[in-house]
C-alpha cells in the first residue's frame, strides 16, 4: 500500500531513517486540497494540503478560530510551517524515540511490545490510555478538538475525535483506513467574541516537541463563560479534549479563582507513568496559563 | 523527470533521484553549500528558498521541486546586505550551519526592509524568524548583530575594513569545502555495521552475502580480532563500501554476525551492584576518555577504577574534620551529592573521512582537530613512511574535543579504500554522531566542605564517580585541589565502566563538573557564614588574576542590586556567581613556516586546523600585525599534515602555541629581509628596516624583498617575566611539580606558568508555574592575557557561554535502561540551545598576567565554558531557595520541586 504525501515533512524523515519504506503518492500539489472556503452553514472548510503557515496567517481563521490560528503559528519551526500541511499534522506519526529509531521496533513498527513503557519514557504520556505510551504529536488535533471540527475524507465525514479514537489501539497513530485520503477539515460557524490562547510548555524558547501543550477558547457573555473549548497535547496517545475543565468554566464569571479551579480538573483521569509524574502539575499549569491568557485576550 | 529552476538555471533532472531535495542538491548537482546535519528539520542547516520562501531541504521531497524555483546559498548574492553583515560581524564559527542561517536571514531581511524600511528589528523578532536554526558553536550573539545591522541598512554598501574572521566570506557563500563535501573521482560510500548488543562475544562474521550485494566493492572487519567482544550497542563491527549509500546499507544488512550475548551493565548503578556483570573480563583494554596519558590505576571493583587520589592533601585529617563536624551537627558543614548528565558534542559536521589509498601513498580528508597527529598515527598503524601519509582538513565543522583521535570512521575509510582500490567516504549520520561519537561523562559528585568559624576553609572532600561508558580517565575531583587551598583535602576520582559508548574529551574535560558541585558548595558556605559569595571567594582563592575579576564582578550593578529581585510569586529572579580555574598549556614540537613571496605577499603555514575557533585568523592577524600589513595580505596555509607540524586543537593550546612561534618566525624573516637589503647598517625594528639613510617601512620592505622562507619553533616563555606568575600546578604541592614533569615526559604538552581564570555572574528567571528557566543576562570575567584576535575571542566566549547554558538547562543524553542504546539520537531529542535562548552577554577580559608568554596571551576555549552551569545553578538557588543538585535544570525538575513543596 502506498503512503500519501503532502508536505512530506514527517514522511521524509521516516524514509531517511528507514522506518518507512515503499511507494508514495503525492497529493500536496492538488489545488482542490489547498483551498480555504466558506461553507453553506457559515463555517469554513480547509483543504487538507493547506500549509500551516497559510492557515496561521489566514484572516478568516485568525478572526473566527483564533485558537487554531495560534496553534498553527506556534508549532514546529517557520520552515516546517511553510511546507507542512494541516492534514499531515493530523495524520503524522508519533515522535517516540523508540519508534523513530530504526533499531528499536515497537507496537507501531512491527514489534509486539512498547519498549518505552518498560524503558525510558521521560517525555511520554501522563494519561495511560493504551498499550503505546507515546504522546500524540498533533498540535492541530488538539485545536480542532477544541473547535469540535469534522474531518472530510474521500469516503466519509467524521468528527475529528474519531480520527484519533480513544488511544486503545497501540498499533497506529490515527484510525483512517489504508488508502483513505483526508481531503479537508470542516469548522462549524465561528462564535462572535471568542477569545483564545495556545501555549506549549518546553525547556527552550522555541522549536521543541511539547512536554505539555494546551489550547483554550472562551466566549464570555454578560459576565459569565458562555462557551469553552479546552484541549491538550503531549500527555496522552491522542489529543485530549478536557470536558471537565470546560464544564467547570461554563456559567461562571471568568475570575482567576475560577480558572485555577477549572485548571485543576485537567488532572482528572491522569495516570502518569513512573517517569512522567511531572506532567500532571505541568498540565494543570499549562491549562491555567491558556485560560488566563484567553480570559485576558 | 523533475524540472526545476535552481539559482537561475533551468534543470531537467532525469530519475531516479534521491528522495529529498538536500541529497539531490548536494549529491546530484554538487551544490554542497547546502549542508545536511540533522536530517529531521530541526537545525535548518539545509535551508533553501522554494519560490522565495525558506524551507528545510532535508524534509522537502525532490518531487516537490517540479515546476518551482530554488535558491541555495550559492544563489544568494555575496554582496547581499546579509551576506556582507555575516562577514563583517563574524557571525559564524565553524561555518557549517552558516549557509542555512544566511538563506533564512536574507529572506527575513528582504521582507523586513519591504515592510519596515531601515528600522532595526528587536532581538525577539530576529529570534522568532530564525527559530528553525541551530548553531552548535553558539554564534548567536554575532548573528543577532549581523541581521539587525543588515536590516537597519548598515551593510547596503560594502565595507573596506578587514573582517574579524579571514575565511568568513568562503563560509557565508557556501564555497568553503568541508570533508563532508569532498567528492573524488570514483569515490565510494562506506557505512559501518554496528553491534546490536550491549555485551556479547562475537563469533563468526559472515560477509559473503554482503560482498555479493550489487554495488558493494569492499567489506572490512573493524572489530579487533584479538578482543572479539563488543561492549556497547553501536560498537563498530564491519565496514562496507559501495557505489552509493543505499547499496552499502544493503550490504550491511546482508552481513550475518553470530553473537553470544553476555550479561551487561548498562548503567552506573548496575555496574556498581555487588557481583555485577563485568564490562571487561580478563585484561581491560579501556579506551581513554582523557586528553592525556592514563596513569596506571588499580580497580577497586570489577567495574570501578580508582581511586585516583593523589591530589589529596592530609586526606585523613579532612575525613576526620568532616566526620566530627557531621557528628556535631556543625552548621558550617556543607554536604551534597550532585549529578551531571552526559553531554554530547554533536559538532554539525559529523565525524567523516574520505580516504584514498594508492600506490603512491595514503591521502585522507578528515574532519579532525589533529591533522598532524592523525597522519602520524596512520603512518604508525599501517607502517607507512611518514611522507607517504597526508591528512587534509581545509575546513572543519566543529569538534569540541570529539575529533582529537584516529577514530573509527577514519580507520574504516582507509581500510575500505585499500580493499576497494578507490577513494571511500565514511560519514557518520546524526544518529551515529549522537550515539557513539563521544560525550562528556555523566557523574555523581559527593562534596563535603567545612568552613571554620573564622570564615576560613578548613576541609574539603570530593568524590567523583564518572561514567564514560567503556572508557576511563576522567579527572573531576582532582581539579578541586587547585582553586581553593584548604589545609585538608580528600579528593578521589573514580571511573565506573558501563556497557555504553565511550566518552571523549569535551571542552575543559572535568572542569564544568567540578565547578557545578564545588561552586554550589562554596555558595552554600557563604550563605551559612552570612557572607557575600564573591567576598568569600576572594578570601579563599589566592589567584591574583581571579582576584581582579572578583573586584570587577562585585562592582557590577547586577550583583550589587541582587537583593532587589522578587523571590516570591510566579516568576522568581536571582543572580549567582561561580569561578573556574584552568591551565595554560602549549605544545612543544610545533613549527610555523613564514615566507615572503614575490610582490611582497606573506604566507604563513603550519599543520594546524581551524574547527571554527579561529586558528587561521590568529595566524593571519599575528603575521599582519608584525609587518603592519592588512590581514588579507597574508596567505594562510593550514589543514594539511604535509606542512610543518602544528598543534592539535585541544586543551586550549592552539593560540598559546602558534602565536609565540609565529612571532619568532616573523623576527627571523625580518632579520633575513633586513640583511638582504644590503643597506648600510640595516637592522630590523618594529617600524621596518632601519638603515643609515632612514627607515624602510615593512610594507615597502616586503615589496622589495626576494622570496624568502623561514621556520620557527615555539620559543620558551620569558623566565624573568614569568617569575611573578603562578607555577604550573601551583597549589598542588610536590605532586604538582610531578604532574608537570609527567605531562612533559608522556606528551608534547607543556604546562606553563599562570592559571587562566573566569568569574561569571548569571541572572535567571524561574517560572514556577511552567518550570521554565530563562537566563536573561550573563556577565563573564575572563583572564587569559592579551587577546590575539579580540573579536574572535569574544565569539569563542559567547559560544562557550551558550554551550554552557545547554549543559545547564537542556542537554542530556538519554539511554534505554535495558540495552544502553542511546535514545537521544536526533537533534529533536538531544536539545541544544537555540538563538532565542541566548542571554545578553557582557564580556570582561582582563588582559594582564601572561606577559611571560610571547604575545602576552593564552587560550580561552575551555575556561570560558566551565563556570556557566554552576553560576546558573547558584542563581536558581538565589531565585527559588532550592538548590539544583541535578543537571540539566529542566522544567520537569522545577515543577516537581514546586509540587513537592520544596519551592514555595
Amino acid at each position: 500500500m502506498s503512503e500519501f504525501r503532502a508536505g512530506g515533512t514527517d514522511l521524509s524523515e521516516r524514509r531517511r531513517s528507514g522506518i518507512s519504506r515503499g511507494p508514495v503518492r503525492d497529493v500536496g500539489a492538488r489545488p482542490e486540497l489547498r483551498r480555504i472556503t466558506a461553507t453553506a452553514d457559515g463555517g469554513w472548510e480547509i483543504g487538507a494540503a493547506t500549509p500551516m503557515a497559510v492557515l496561521a496567517a489566514d484572516e478568516a481563521i485568525r478572526s473566527g478560530y483564533p485558537g487554531l490560528a495560534l496553534s498553527a503559528g506556534a508549532l514546529a519551526t517557520p520552515q516546517i510551517r511553510r511546507i507542512g500541511t494541516i492534514g499531515g499534522n493530523l495524520l503524522q506519526h508519533n515522535r517516540c524515540w523508540y519508534y523513530r529509531n530504526p533499531h528499536t521496533p515497537c507496537l507501531k513498527s512491527g514489534g509486539d511490545t512498547c519498549p518505552a513503557r518498560a524503558g525510558n519514557h521521560r517525555f511520554h504520556v501522563a494519561f495511560d490510555l493504551g498499550p503505546c505510551v507515546a504522546p500524540h504529536p498533533s498540535t492541530l488535533g488538539a485545536a480542532l478538538l477544541a473547535y469540535a471540527a469534522e474531518v472530510v475524507t474521500d469516503r466519509r465525514v467524521l468528527p475529528v475525535a474519531e480520527v484519533f479514537g480513544d488511544g486503545s489501539d497501540g498499533s497506529r497513530d490515527h484510525r483512517l483506513a489504508d488508502g483513505e485520503l483526508l481531503t479537508a477539515v470542516r469548522l462549524p460557524p465561528a462564535v462572535a467574541g471568542e477569545r483564545a490562547a495556545y501555549h506549549r510548555a518546553i525547556s527552550r524558547t522555541y522549536a521543541e516537541w511539547p512536554l505539555v501543550e494546551a489550547v483554550a477558547r472562551l466566549v464570555v457573555l454578560d459576565g459569565t463563560v458562555a462557551a469553552a473549548g479546552v484541549a491538550v497535547g503531549g500527555v496522552a496517545p491522542i489529543p485530549l479534549r478536557l470536558p471537565a475543565v470546560e464544564a467547570a468554566l461554563l456559567g461562571n464569571p471568568p475570575t482567576g479563582a475560577l480558572f485555577e479551579a477549572a485548571a485543576r480538573r485537567a488532572a482528572d483521569g491522569a495516570r502518569p507513568l513512573p517517569m512522567t509524574g511531572y506532567k500532571v502539575p505541568l498540565l494543570v499549569g499549562t491549562v491555567l496559563e491558556v485560560l488566563e491568557r484567553a480570559g485576558r485576550a | 523527470m523533475v524540472k526545476v529552476e535552481i539559482n537561475g538555471t533551468q534543470h531537467a533532472l532525469p530519475g531516479p533521484l534521491p528522495d529529498t531535495s538536500v541529497d539531490t542538491l548536494r549529491e546530484r548537482l554538487g551544490l554542497t553549500g547546502t549542508k545536511l546535519v540533522c536530517g529531521a528539520g530541526v537545525c535548518g542547516a539545509c535551508t533553501v528558498l522554494l519560490d522565495g520562501q525558506p524551507v528545510v531541504s532535508c524534509l522537502l521531497p525532490t518531487d516537490a521541486l517540479d515546476g518551482h524555483t530554488v535558491t541555495t546559498v550559492e544563489g544568494i548574492d555575496p554582496e547581499h546586505p546579509v551576506a556582507r553583515a555575516f562577514v563583517a560581524h563574524g557571525a559564524l564559527q565553524c561555518g557549517f550551519c552558516t549557509p542555512g542561517f544566511v538563506v533564512e536571514a536574507a529572506a527575513f531581511h528582504d521582507d523586513w526592509r519591504a515592510r519596515h524600511g531601515t528600522a532595526r528589528p528587536e532581538r525577539e523578532e530576529i529570534a522568532a524568524a530564525l527559530a528553525g536554526h541551530l548553531c552548535r558553536c553558539g554564534a548567536y550573539v554575532e548573528i543577532f548583530d549581523a541581521v539587525a545591522a543588515a536590516c537597519a541598512g548598515e551593510h547596503d554598501n560594502a565595507h573596506a575594513a578587514a573582517p574579524p574572521r579571514v575565511e568568513a566570506a568562503e563560509k557565508v557563500t557556501g564555497r568553503a569545502r568541508y570533508t563532508l563535501d569532498v567528492r573524488l573521482p570514483g569515490q565510494l560510500e562506506g557505512v559501518v555495521l554496528r553491534s546490536a548488543h550491549a555485551h556479547a562475544r562475537v563469533g563468526d562474521i559472515d560477509t559473503a552475502a554482503a560482498e555479493r550485494t550489487p554495488g558493494v566493492r569492499a567489506v572490512v572487519r573493524l572489530l579487533d580480532a584479538r578482543d572479539p567482544e563488543v561492549r556497547y550497542v553501536g560498537e563498530p563491527l564491519v565496514a562496507i563500501a559501495a557505489v552509493d549509500r543505499h547499496a552499502a546499507e544493503a550490504g550491511a544488512a546482508a552481513v550475518v554476525v553470530r553473537y553470544e550475548p553476555l550479561p551487561a551493565s548498562v548503567s552506573a548503578s548496575a555496574a556498581l551492584r555487588p557481583d555485577p556483570a563485568p564490562v571487561y573480563t580478563g585484561k581491560r583494554r579501556t579506551p581513554n576518555a582523557a586528553e592525556g596519558v592514563l596513569v596506571p590505576t588499580p580497580w577497586k571493583a570489577p567495574n570501578l577504577r580508582g581511586p585516583v587520589g593523589q591530589f589529596s592533601e592530609s586526606a585523613k585529617t579532612a575525613r576526620r574534620l568532616l566526620a566530627a563536624a557531621r557528628e556535631a551537627g556543625d552548621p558550617l558543614l556543607v554536604e551534597g551529592t550532585f549529578h551531571t548528565a552526559a553531554q554530547v558534542h554533536t559538532a554539525f559536521e559529523p565525524h567523516v573521512a574520505v580516504a584514498d589509498w594508492t600506490a603512491d601513498g595514503l591521502t585522507v580528508h578528515a574532519s579532525t582537530q589533529a591533522v598532524a597527529h592523525v597522519a602520524h598515527e596512520l603512518a604508525r598503524r599501517y607502517r607507512l613512511r611518514p611522507e607517504a601519509v597526508r591528512v587534509l582538513a581545509e575546513h572543519v565543522g566543529g569538534g569540541f574535543g570529539a575529533k582529537l583521535a584516529l577514530s573509527h570512521e577514519i580507520v574504516a575509510a582507509v581500510e575500505l579504500s585499500r580493499a576497494a582500490g578507490a577513494p571511500v567516504r565514511v560519514a557518520l549520520d546524526r544518529l551515529e554522531e549522537l550515539s557513539v561519537a563521544g560525550h562528556r561523562p555523566a557523574a555523581e559528585l559527593t562534596v563535603g566542605l567545612l568552613a571554620a568559624a573564622d570564615g576560613s576553609l578548613a576541609a574539603l572532600s570530593m568524590t567523583a564517580v564518572a561514567d564514560s561508558g567503556v572508557a576511563v580517565g576522567s579527572t573531576v575531583a582532582s581539579l578541586a585541589r587547585l582553586i581553593y587551598p584548604a589545609p585538608a583535602k580528600d579528593l578521589a576520582d573514580y571511573d565506573v565502566v558501563t556497557n555504553t559508548p565511550p566518552g571523549t574529551p569535551f571542552r575543559g574535560p572535568g572542569g564544568p563538573l567540578t565547578c557545578f558541585a564545588l561552586e554550589q558548595a562554596v555558595d552554600e558556605a557563604a550563605l551559612r557564614l552570612d557572607t557575600d559569595p564573591i567576598a568569600l571567594r576572594r578570601r579563599w582563592d589566592p589567584d591574583p588574576l581571579r582576584q581582579r575579576l572578583y573586584t570587577w564582578a562585585a562592582e557590577l550593578p547586577a550583583w550589587r542590586e541582587r537583593g532587589a529581585h522578587t523571590r516570591t510569586g510566579r516568576y522568581r529572579r536571582g543572580v549567582g556567581v561561580a569561578a573556574a580555574n584552568w591551565f595554560y598549556w602549549h605544545q612543544t614540537d610545533c613549527e610555523v613556516e613564514l615566507a615572503v613571496l614575490p610582490g611582497g605577499r606573506l604566507r604563513v603555514a603550519s599543520a594546524v586546523q581551524d574547527m571554527g575557533t579561529g586558528s587561521r585568523t590568529v595566524l593571519a592577524r599575528t603575521v599582519a600585525g608584525a609587518f603592519d600589513v592588512p590581514p588579507d595580505a597574508v596567505e594562510v596555509r593550514i589543514g594539511d599534515s604535509a606542512l610543518p607540524r602544528g598543534p592539535i586543537s585541544g586543551g586550549s593550546r592552539t593560540t598559546a602555541t602558534l602565536v609565540p612561534a609565529t612571532l619568532r618566525a616573523a623576527r627571523r624573516l625580518k632579520a633575513a629581509i633586513a640583511e638582504a637589503t644590503r643597506l648600510p647598517g640595516a637592522r630590523p625594528d618594529d617600524a621596518g628596516v632601519r638603515h643609515a639613510g632612514g627607515v624602510l617601512a615593512w610594507p615597502d620592505a616586503l615589496r622589495a624583498a626576494q622570496e624568502t622562507t623561514v621556520t620557527a619553533r615555539r620559543p620558551d616563555d620569558d623566565a624573568a617575566l614569568g617569575r611573578s606568575a603562578r607555577r604550573p600546578f601551583d597549589g598542588a604541592g610536590a605532586l604538582g611539580a610531578g604532574m608537570s614533569v609527567f605531562l612533559r615526559a608522556t606528551s608534547r604538552l607543556r604546562t606553563g606558568r599562570g592559571y587562566t581564570g573566569s568569574v561569571y555572574l548569571a541572572e535567571v528567571e524561574v517560572d514556577t508555574r511552567l518550570g521554565h528557566v530563562r537566563v536573561p543576562a550573563m556577565y563573564c570575567g575572563i583572564a587569559v592575557g592579551r587577546l590575539a584576535a579580540p573579536e574572535l575571542a569574544a565569539a569563542q566566549a559567547h559560544g562557550a557561554v551558550i554551550q554552557g547554558i545547554g549543559y545547564a538547562l537542556y542537554e542530556q543524553r538519554e539511554l534505554d535502561p535495558h540495552t544502553g542504546r542511546v535514545l537521544t539520537a536526533g537533534l529533536e531529542d538531544y536539545r541544544i540551545p537555540g538563538i532565542a535562548d541566548t542571554p545578553r552577554i557582557t564580556l570582561h577580559f582582563d588582559e594582564d598576567g601572561f606577559e611571560h608568554v610571547p604575545g602576552g596571551g593564552v587560550g580561552l576555549g575551555e575556561i570560558a565554558t566551565m563556570p556557566v552551569a554552576a553560576a546558573i545553578a547558584n542563581a536558581v538557588h538565589h531565585a527559588t531557595g532550592q538548590r539544583p543538585y541535578r543537571l540539566p535544570i529542566r522544567p520537569d525538575a522545577i515543577v516537581e520541586a514546586v509540587a513537592r513543596g520544596d519551592i514555595r
